[in-house]
């Protein structure tokens, strides 16, 4: 009926792209990500004992995060004087474009995933393996004394703790025996992976809080210290574009915990796989975010030292542990 | 052929890329305020209301760079590990051998870079 | 659509490195180099080869470029310094080379690797595994030996004698 029309009607509504768009892709990380900001500071501030955000809607000011996002939008876009541009937009622009694209590899539902990569767990982690660099530009580009060292400390913590997080998801695929993470589902039919891989699992939930620079490892934005960090030079929407990323991180990293460890969509049938899935990623999340406000910030070197010594070691005894699980006591 | 997988993975970081500059650059235009005057204050760098003095990208934490170095090649290591944990359960025991010595020769540096973050002084 | 693809990845590639190269302000040298080890992971996708290709983003765009910036940011020219001047390349080094990669590529041409395409369709990753460690296992430890050479001539090199 549209004649030439017809296969850009067919691309928009052909699943992939609904998918991109709408659910899990562009969209909903979108409204998600402005949620979790809400949900963080309610939880913040019902541990400190206040109400928090309360007045941007009737439903507890659930819409406060979207008067921040307008409010931001509103404010002046400018770039400090003998910083390097291009740096400034690009660095935090693809750290949002990379925490987006974390999104994309996950199986929320069976079927309802963007991208089913035979390769998928390697291929989530080398994604977060690019963000130290982003940070470590973005530091680098304000040419200003605070962002800088906020960058630098950004980056000796990341890399810090991205070889835990990897031996830690080894011990997942030692025991599924697949590196694709809708088979490392379907392998959890018989038990989640977090009851043999307790340690794994702690170490991963550690790495990954490191990894998302928040507390008690957010010493690249220490606002007590450093002004925020490497994020002390932006404002209005790039302000977004390098707060966004942490949000979107923290949803895709408990997204991973919970398909790798909790089974991702497996759940008795009366609910639908989707609701498991993104109940136990709620749960996750919320465990996340109780973290900030329980335990103190950790200093450099201590962050360094725990990271490459004691995650490290733990990391390797787990995958001595998974080794003697699937193959057996060794015969000499 | 390409892989499974990678073209959706593909298409849709590059839709998310091109839709986030275009909302940047849409943003730019239409919305967000500029000032065609601005002050000579207002584009130094923010230090809490004291004046920016000396250069910008001071003090390096170079002291932490042997861990920059461990990174790249225990980085490579997990390549490898992970092609062995794949396949655990068909290798068995005499498969494991070969990753056992692989992975004994390169705790040794581990423990000798440990050992000298031990030593603070060095580090 | 595959050879469009080709053209599309070997083109980004030979030109983020033409810029590693080229560039004035060395950080832009070693983000373009980034970009380069991207249009390479492209082409190692385009082999069916997703393994390797997420692990060269993984391994280089991750980690030996995050090297080169922090180097590049710490020994480089500071701002407002003139950037280091470039000696020009003489012809004879470009003919050179050119010769050098020609003669490789037609020797890889001529002698094709031995197991190419002999798994058909059979070939994944658990063969990838496989192979790896029972027919190459003596190379894996041969590497091994390598890289802890590395780390310990890194950190022999790093060490600083701030003892008294």
């Amino acid at each position: 009926m549209l004649g030439p029309l017809q296969p850009l009607v067919d691309m928009v509504t052909s699943p992939l792209f609904l998918m991109i768009v709408l659910f899990p892709g562009l969209t909903s990380i979108a409204i998600i990500g402005a949620l979790l900001g809400w949900l963080e500071r309610k939880v913040t501030a019902r541990v400190q004992l206040r109400i928090g955000p309360l007045y941007a809607s009737p439903a507890g000011g659930i819409l406060q995060m979207f008067a921040d996002l307008i409010k931001l939008s509103f404010k002046e876009l400018f770039v400090p004087e003998n910083s390097d541009a291009f740096f400034f937009i690009m660095a935090p622009t693809t750290g949002l474009v990379i925490g987006a694209a974390l999104v994309g590899l996950i199986p929320f539902a069976p079927g309802i995933q963007i991208a089913n990569i035979e390769v998928g767990l390697p291929a989530f982690l080398a994604i977060i393996t690019l963000s130290p660099s982003l940070v470590l530009l973005a530091g680098w580009s304000a040419n200003s004394k605070f962002p800088f060292i906020g960058g630098l400390r950004a980056l000796f913590q990341q890399t810090a703790y991205e070889i835990p997080l990897w031996l830690s998801a080894l011990g997942v695929i030692m025991m599924a025996g697949t590196l694709n993470l809708a088979q490392i589902v379907a392998a959890q039919s018989t038990g989640w992976f977090i009851i043999p891989q307790a340690l794994g699992a702690f170490i991963f939930l550690v790495t990954s809080v490191a990894e998302m620079e928040r507390l008690p490892f957010d010493l690249p934005e220490a606002e007590s210290e450093i002004m925020m960090g490497w994020q002390a030079e932006y404002t209005g929407v790039l302000f977004l574009a390098a707060q966004g990323p942490g949000f979107v991180k923290l949803y895709a990293f408990s997204a991973l915990f919970t398909t790798i460890y909790l089974g991702g969509f497996l759940g008795p049938s009366f609910l639908p796989p989707l609701f498991w899935m993104l109940m136990k990623t709620l749960v996750i999340i919320v465990l996340i975010m109780l973290l900030r406000s329980t335990f103190p910030r950790v200093r450099l070197d201590q962050l360094l030292r725990a990271g490459w010594t004691t995650l490290l070691t733990l990391a390797i005894v787990n995958i001595g542990i998974t080794y003697l699980l699937v193959v057996g006591l060794p015969t000499f | 052929m390409v892989a499974q997988g990678i073209p959706e993975i593909g298409a849709y970081i590059g839709f998310l890329f091109v839709s986030t500059v275009a909302l940047i650059i849409v943003l730019r235009l239409l919305v967000t305020p500029r000032d065609p005057r601005p002050t000579p204050e207002k584009k130094k760098p923010f230090e809490s209301g004291q004046i920016a003095a000396g250069p910008g990208r001071t003090r390096f934490i170079i002291q932490y760079y042997p861990y920059l170095l461990m990174f790249v090649v225990y980085d490579v290591i997990a390549m490898f590990l992970f092609a062995w944990g794949l396949n655990l359960k068909a290798l068995g025991e005499a498969g494991s051998l070969p990753v056992l010595v692989f992975m004994v020769v390169l705790l040794i540096p581990l423990g000798y870079a440990l050992h000298l973050a031990n030593h603070r002084e060095n580090w | 659509m595959t050879d469009l693809l080709f053209l599309a990845f070997a083109a980004v590639t030979i030109g983020a490195a033409i810029l590693a190269i080229e560039a004035r302000d060395l950080v832009y040298g070693a983000a373009a180099l980034g970009i380069a080890f991207l249009g390479v992971a492209g082409l190692f996708f385009l082999l069916d080869a997703a393994y390797v290709g997420w692990f060269q983003i993984a391994v280089y765009i991750g980690a030996v470029v995050v090297l080169i910036l922090f180097t590049v940011m710490l020994v480089g020219p500071k701002m407002g310094e003139t950037p280091l001047g470039l000696k020009r390349v003489s012809l004879l080094a470009a003919i050179l080379v050119s010769l050098l990669l020609g003669m490789t590529g037609a020797l890889a041409n001529a002698t094709a690797f031995p197991g190419q395409d002999s798994c058909g369709s059979g070939c994944d990753l658990y063969l990838l595994s496989t192979s790896l460690l029972k027919n190459y296992g003596v190379q894996l430890e041969f590497m091994s030996l390598v890289m802890a050479a590395a780390v310990i001539g890194a950190l022999v090199l790093s060490k600083t004698d701030r003892g008294q």
